[in-house]
């Protein structure tokens, strides 16, 4: 729509969105301030904005026992991702193949891992932390291959079997978890697989299937026939065709795509909470925090849950565009 | 795809009609028919769950397309660099993992939170947590958590505005709200019909903030369905009955769920 002119309308559109976003991000503020407190300080009856903050909760979340450089390895690792981080948001300016760029980002990132409980002694808390980082990763490469290669089928293959597949695939993502859960606990059960990955990442790739063969075909439809057409009179097969032309166009499609696959299976609370017993993810990791009478999970909560917001930040700062796009795919076409 | 999805389903099915609990799973179950089905109707909480859950679908839903829309509508009026960043702030609370945007909304409400300091300055009241408090308090965070989502699908509806029409309605004199009554509104109408049904869908469902705000104590009378199905699994081990409710809620869901298929059904037909 046309700007509107009035300076007083202005005035109130910008109050207006000022007040939405105070009120969307007051409750992130307020606990990164919590997660930060001594004991007192968080617990004091008046708010505290001022006050000097401290490592602690973050200490006794991720740590079993504080090492004497604790200060110096947590500034070195927040150095480090931020670093890693830059490199990846500058990656058009800097004069090397960017591929070489994001491998190098995924090896150092992978060593910073395993190098973390070599040099302290973590808690349990990390080993959730590693345990979402494989699982997330599992279902997104899962979902994606499968996903892209259905998606693509569909999007070619007009007969009727196609239109009664995706009408299934849109009648299973909408009904409740619940109703397949707990076949899956049973399944599970038989076959001595609860409490395995292997069993998350299956379930998890189910659940979020539908979702993913929706988004990618709506991004499929997108690219003209006569492309692979033109590819396959020069002698390729289908496969070939799908490998070497359509897949390298569809790679913003499929980057969104894989960010909200993965956003589903790190958002993942309910069914990692039934199927599992002790290779919890994140949000289930928070779930002891949760209630409780004991003033003092009140920061440790309050930095669980910034320390599990973290990844999200950095994902919004990278791939903001993608995200908009991909929600506005899955509704204006889907 | 069919193996993973409808095998399962068809396994609940079996299983609604057994008798299983964790004790006797080791005995494999027993076959008792429509029981559970029976149980289930004439169970008060259950009932008690299922009012909640349509409490919560029908206060949230309206709330959040009117917020969405106007926000969505401002939106609009700023330059592409501000939009980016309130688009980023905007899309915090939806993309946060709910469990963790639960515990963070409830930190303002703790004894020690921003709320309650204020509800004691300003009304010199103690925030205390009672069933209307707890209800109030997981329908407010369902408004915080959804409404960027409007938000978002809303302006990128906006952007396909057809320009000439607006111009049109410009030069012939219309108003501000005149055009949104007459060209914006009609425009949207289908992505609207779109997020009501996703929406509805999505209430219907609703478990984590209900789990972290209510701790699922069954005093505040704060249970949705979902969680109700799911203390039915687990605190009490009936997973027999928790499979019949569970299909009870699929059968609640396909009523919303229909229309959107049949939705959907001809618009790929359209397309073939």
């Amino acid at each position: 729509m046309e700007p509107i002119k009035n300076p007083i309308a202005r005035l109130f559109i910008h109050l207006g969105l000022l007040v939405f976003a105070i009120y969307s991000v007051i409750p992130f503020v307020w606990t990164t301030l919590q997660s930060f407190k001594t004991f007192k300080d968080a617990n004091s009856r008046t708010p505290k904005f001022i006050f000097t903050p401290t490592w602690d909760n973050y200490a006794e979340l991720w740590l079993r026992s504080t090492p004497e450089n604790g200060p110096m390895i947590a500034w070195f690792l927040i150095l480090a991702v931020v670093l890693l981080i830059s490199l990846l948001l500058f990656v058009e300016y800097i004069p090397v193949k960017s591929s070489y760029i994001y491998w190098f980002v995924a090896i150092t990132f992978g060593a910073l891992l395993w190098w973390i409980p070599q040099a302290v002694d973590t808690a349990k808390f990390y080993d959730y932390f590693i345990n979402t980082i494989i699982v997330a990763t599992g279902t997104v490469v899962v979902s994606i291959s499968v996903g892209s290669l259905a998606g693509y089928a569909l999007s070619r293959y007009t007969g009727m079997a196609a239109v009664v597949v995706l009408i299934a695939a849109l009648a299973f993502r909408a009904l409740p978890r619940l109703a397949f859960i707990l076949p899956y606990y049973w399944i599970g059960q038989t076959l001595n697989l609860l409490d395995t990955r292997f069993l998350l990442i299956i379930v998890l790739v189910a659940v979020n299937q539908p979702f993913t063969i929706w988004m990618l075909r709506s991004f499929f439809m997108d690219i003209p026939k006569d492309l692979e057409e033109s590819a396959m009179v020069d002698g390729a097969s289908r496969f070939t065709a799908f490998r070497k032309v359509i897949i390298p166009i569809m790679w913003p499609g499929i980057i969104s795509t894989a960010l909200f696959s993965l956003l589903l299976s790190y958002n993942e609370f309910l069914l990692v909470r039934i199927l599992t017993q002790n290779n919890w993810t994140l949000p289930v990791a928070m779930s002891p925090y949760t209630g409780g009478e004991d003033p003092r999970h009140l920061m440790i909560a309050a930095a669980a849950s910034v320390s599990a917001t973290i990844p999200i930040v950095i994902v919004i700062l990278l791939f903001q565009k993608h995200l908009v796009k991909g929600l506005s795919a899955g509704a204006v076409k889907g | 795809m069919i193996l993973l999805m409808v095998v399962p389903l068809l396994i609940s099915m079996y299983l609604s009609m057994q008798f299983l609990t964790f004790q006797t799973m080791q005995d494999g179950p027993k076959f008792i028919g429509l029981g559970h089905y029976v149980d289930i109707l004439s169970d008060p909480r259950f009932w008690q769950s299922f009012r909640f859950t349509f409490l919560y679908t029908f206060v949230n839903v309206p709330i959040r397309f009117f917020i969405g829309f106007v926000i969505a509508l401002m939106l609009d009026q700023l330059t592409k660099t501000t939009r980016g960043v309130y688009l980023s702030i905007f899309l915090l609370p939806f993309i946060v993992v709910p469990v963790v945007g639960t515990i963070m909304f409830k930190q303002l409400f703790e004894a020690s939170g921003l709320v309650s300091w204020f509800y004691r300055a300003y009304l010199g009241q103690k925030f205390i947590y009672s069933e209307g408090i707890v209800k109030t308090l997981i329908i407010l965070h369902g408004i915080w958590y959804v409404t960027p989502y409007v938000v978002v699908t809303y302006f990128a509806g906006l952007q396909t505005l057809p320009k000439q029409l607006m111009e049109a309605a410009s030069i012939d004199g219309a108003t501000f709200f005149q055009k949104i009554r007459h060209i914006v509104i009609p425009h949207l109408s289908s992505l609207t019909i779109l997020i009501a049904l996703i929406s509805i869908m999505d209430s219907y469902r609703i478990f984590d903030s209900v789990f972290v705000l209510s701790e699922m104590n069954p005093i505040y009378k704060a249970d949705t369905v979902m969680t109700y199905t799911f203390q039915t699994a687990m605190s009490l081990g009936r997973l027999g009955k928790a499979n019949a409710m569970a299909l009870l809620t699929v059968v609640g869901i396909m009523i919303v769920l229909i229309p959107n298929l049949i939705m959907s059904y001809r618009e790929q037909i359209a397309d073939r």
